[in-house]
């Protein structure tokens, strides 16, 4: 495989990172804990896309190779998601009286329970998108990227979503109360913000993208109930890296973990790959550790650099 | 039950004497089921053994979470560690292994493979420290999280060492290669209880008991006297140490670190010394675990391990070591218990004994499939209940069930202050430093005298008390106050505090 299908695979992977590091980004800078069930909720997500797809996946049209009945099975995903994480939020979450430490924890038995419910109603098993599979796209074989349509969609979707949250964050009065109240809760609460509503609209807008990266993931690899789970840690690593509370970090954190996880298998052959490097130059890591790398690269972001590429906030 | 006995029930909180009746309970159910035959005495003993494992690992928790506020989501990497330290030594299959059972004729090798799963931790409890331990909390529960993940995926995929996926075998019980225990199960007679004819006449007849104790079973019995050895001294070593001024030191740290930092102690180095005891306990969870299973593989490592023991923690209430041991028991009760009911249950519902069915024609359905779902998949049902509980006893309880309250104190200043249950405020320790910071403050500008109540009720983690490095140094302390303690009585009402007047009129009951 050459480096430019390497690097085409780490955009397709990046944009599903992105999308679940902004919303636990969000959450946790808003709601003020880590929140361990972000992973199960776009678990959440793609399963609600997988039943729907179900019953409208006949739907006419076609939009980059995939069936207009995808894409509105993307936004029923999106809104269980999003109103998975609202219930959540007034029934457990709000009654709650603890610390942020305490809702972390809560919010590992909230995983669970996420979880259990939906191995008790699907199974445990591996499922896939019933959408037949793509040959590659001709034109770009020749520079030897073998990739489909599909993986195009997968990133315009994303840069659509993330587009539309760049325009609600600095254009819209609900994105600037959004960003007073991540700053400063009390002093927006003062100001005359209804923080407790703002909360809501971030479980809302986190949620839902969570959701619609569970529906991408499912689309991409496949769907698993420990598909969410599996992969939370590799989002915590993209937000810590790219500063917690910080939407843009998150972008930013989301993007290179993801690239680096898809261009692991490069790491043994890179002296082979990269000029001005003698040819047998290599770091000697299988792609069984891609995982492992991430949260290592975690780890050595919270030992020197703390608030990440684009936080302020010093621990 | 005897008067004395009585008399010490009622001395119990009422959360106390729902965890005796809920364990109580659950033993009478063991000892009916070992009675009845419906559990043999080998799989009893087991559950025992993992009983006090679970215990263990709590113990381990309890240092690191419950006393210290480290929040270690790294659990099963060190009960990983430990099973793999002992197993790479001595497992069949291990590609470490070393032949024979003595090392040099001599030493058992699963003595070396103790110590070595011991050093292996705690190494790796430094390691994962330096990094983590610095860190603001929740970043501590991502991070060890994380690299919890990296010893498993090591674990996993380095085949040469460690036989990756398909785990190691053969792992002898620990007692071989040991002078007399070796072949104490073999020398040991097999003793066939005969089965009893239990009947009342007329009414019903039944069969009891009626099993063979034989070489399984005294080895089950040596497993069982290991893992109690174990915890007994983890116990003693954990108790002496929490009351001691370390101890007192970590509890401040967990309730205030900037406080315990103005106070000249190097927060750092005590949170690693916790977060290695805590690590190095676990590790002797995972040996037990390795000898007791006789089969590791990475899949003991796999995260949920880690949020079963959070579970028994958080449920007996962090920082209190009888709640690990209640929270160790409930956590197994809930793991076995629930395989044990999946194959009770009938597979579906019995049939057409719910009235009414023509009225309602679809909700009986409801319930039989989800009955059915339910009873199918226990793995995901016991999921679903281990959820459930977190979020619960969050919601509810989260101090857990047996929040610490004497056990913090040395028993000398508990007797003096007498009174029984509740004399002793049941806050829990974040509450502790401040609470009493903020009550002596306050009763300082309104009479100095008194002071000393608060202190004689033996909340010990106040800063005061940091400076005082004698041990026994409450009891002093309640000595002196409880001189104080007639003077207070009648100033009690006008004190400015409630709290300090009503421990002052609860301690002369």
């Amino acid at each position: 495989m050459s480096v430019l299908e390497f690097l085409a695979n780490g955009l397709v992977f990046s944009s599903i990172i992105v999308l679940s590091s902004i919303g636990l980004s969000l959450v946790y800078s808003i709601a003020d804990f880590a929140n361990f069930a972000h992973g199960d909720t776009m678990t959440v997500g793609a399963y609600a896309a997988l039943v729907t797809f179900g019953f409208v996946g006949a739907l006419g049209g076609e939009v980059l190779g995939l069936p207009l009945g995808f894409f509105v099975a993307l936004a029923v995903g999106v809104a269980v998601a999003a109103v998975v994480a609202v219930v959540t939020h007034k029934l457990v979450y709000e009654p709650l009286d603890v610390d942020s430490i305490g809702l972390l924890i809560t919010s590992i038995g909230v995983a669970f329970v996420y979880r259990a419910v939906i191995q008790l109603g699907f199974g445990t098993g591996f499922i896939e998108f019933e959408i037949t599979l793509l040959r590659p796209i001709e034109a770009l074989l020749p520079y030897g990227i073998r990739m489909t349509m599909h993986d195009v969609a997968i990133v315009a979707s994303a840069a659509v979503l993330v587009a539309g949250l760049h325009t609600l964050l600095q254009y819209t009065d609900l994105g600037r109360k959004m960003r007073a109240t991540a700053d400063n809760p009390s002093l927006a609460r003062v100001s005359g913000i209804r923080t407790g509503r703002i909360e809501l609209w971030t479980w809302i807008i986190g949620a839902g993208l969570a959701g619609a990266g569970g529906v991408f993931l499912g689309l991409y690899n496949n769907i698993s109930p420990r598909m969410g789970f599996n992969i939370l840690l590799v989002v915590f690593a993209a937000v810590i890296l790219g500063g917690i509370g910080s939407v843009y970090g998150a972008m930013a954190g989301g993007f290179l973990i993801g690239m680096i996880n898809q261009l692991t298998p490069l790491l043994p052959r890179l002296g082979q790959e990269l000029p001005l490097i003698p040819e047998s130059f290599g770091i000697p890591i299988g792609i069984e550790y891609a995982n492992a790398i991430a949260f290592l690269i975690m780890v050595a972001v919270l030992l020197l650099r703390p608030s990440g590429i684009a936080g302020e906030e010093a621990t | 039950m005897s008067v004395a006995a009585r008399d010490r029930f009622d001395g119990l909180t009422r959360a106390e004497q729902g965890a005796v009746g809920f364990v109580v309970l659950l033993a009478a159910l063991l000892l009916f089921g070992l009675a009845t035959g419906g559990l043999a005495p080998t799989y009893f003993l087991y559950l025992v053994g993992l009983v006090g494992m679970y215990v263990l690992l709590s113990f381990g928790l309890n240092v690191q979470w419950g006393y210290t506020g480290l929040i270690n989501f790294s659990v099963a990497a060190f009960f990983g560690l430990g099973a793999y330290g002992t197993a790479l030594l001595t497992a069949g299959n291990s590609p470490l292994g070393i032949e024979g059972s003595r090392l040099l004729g001599l030493i058992p090798l699963t003595v070396i493979g103790l110590l070595i799963a011991v050093v292996l931790a705690a190494v790796v409890a430094v390691a994962i420290g330096i990094p983590t331990l610095r860190l603001r909390a929740d970043y501590l529960a991502i991070a060890s999280l994380g690299l919890a993940e990296v010893v498993r995926l090591v674990f996993l995929n380095q085949r040469d060492w460690t036989n990756g996926s398909a785990g190691l075998r053969g792992i002898p019980g620990f007692f071989q290669g040991w002078p007399v225990l070796e072949t104490f199960p073999q020398a040991m007679p097999n003793l066939r209880v005969e089965a009893l004819e239990v009947s009342i006449p007329g009414v019903f007849s039944t069969r009891i008991l009626g099993f063979t104790l034989d070489a399984p079973f005294w080895q089950a019995l040596l497993n069982v006297a290991f893992v109690l050895a174990l915890v007994g001294v983890v116990f003693a070593i954990l108790r002496r140490a929490h009351r001691s001024p370390w101890g007192r030191v970590l509890r401040t740290i967990r309730s205030d670190e900037d406080l315990a930092e103005a106070l000249g102690k190097d927060t750092y180095a005590f949170k690693m010394q916790a977060f290695v005891l805590g690590s190095v306990i676990m590790a002797l969870a995972g040996v037990f675990y390795a000898h007791l299973n006789l089969f590791v593989s990475p899949g003991d490592l796999e995260p949920i391990n880690t949020f079963y023991v959070w579970i028994a923690v958080i449920l007996g209430g962090s920082g209190s070591n009888r709640g690990a041991m209640f929270g160790g028991f409930v956590v197994i009760a809930i793991r076995e218990g629930t395989r044990f009911l999946g194959e009770l249950l009938p597979g579906a519902l019995p049939a057409a004994d719910i009235p009414f069915t023509d009225l309602v024609v679809s909700f009986p359905s409801v319930v039989e499939t989800t009955y059915v779902t339910v009873v199918s998949n226990f793995a995901s049902t016991r999921l679903l209940a281990v959820g459930l509980l977190i979020v619960l006893v969050m919601r509810f309880r989260p101090e857990g069930m047996l929040p610490p309250q004497r056990e913090l104190i040395w028993p000398r200043s508990v007797a003096e202050s007498a009174g029984p249950g509740e004399t002793n405020p049941r806050e829990t320790i974040e509450e502790e430093a401040t609470a009493t910071a903020h009550v002596s403050d306050a009763s300082d500008e309104v009479a100095p005298d008194e002071v000393a109540p608060d202190e004689s009720t033996g909340d010990e983690s106040t800063g005061d008390d940091l400076f005082d490095d004698a041990p026994d140094g409450t009891g002093d302390d309640t000595s002196d106050s409880s001189d104080d303690d007639t003077s207070n009585d009648v100033d009690a009402p006008t004190d400015a505090s409630g709290d300090a007047s009503d421990e002052g009129g609860e301690r002369n009951e």
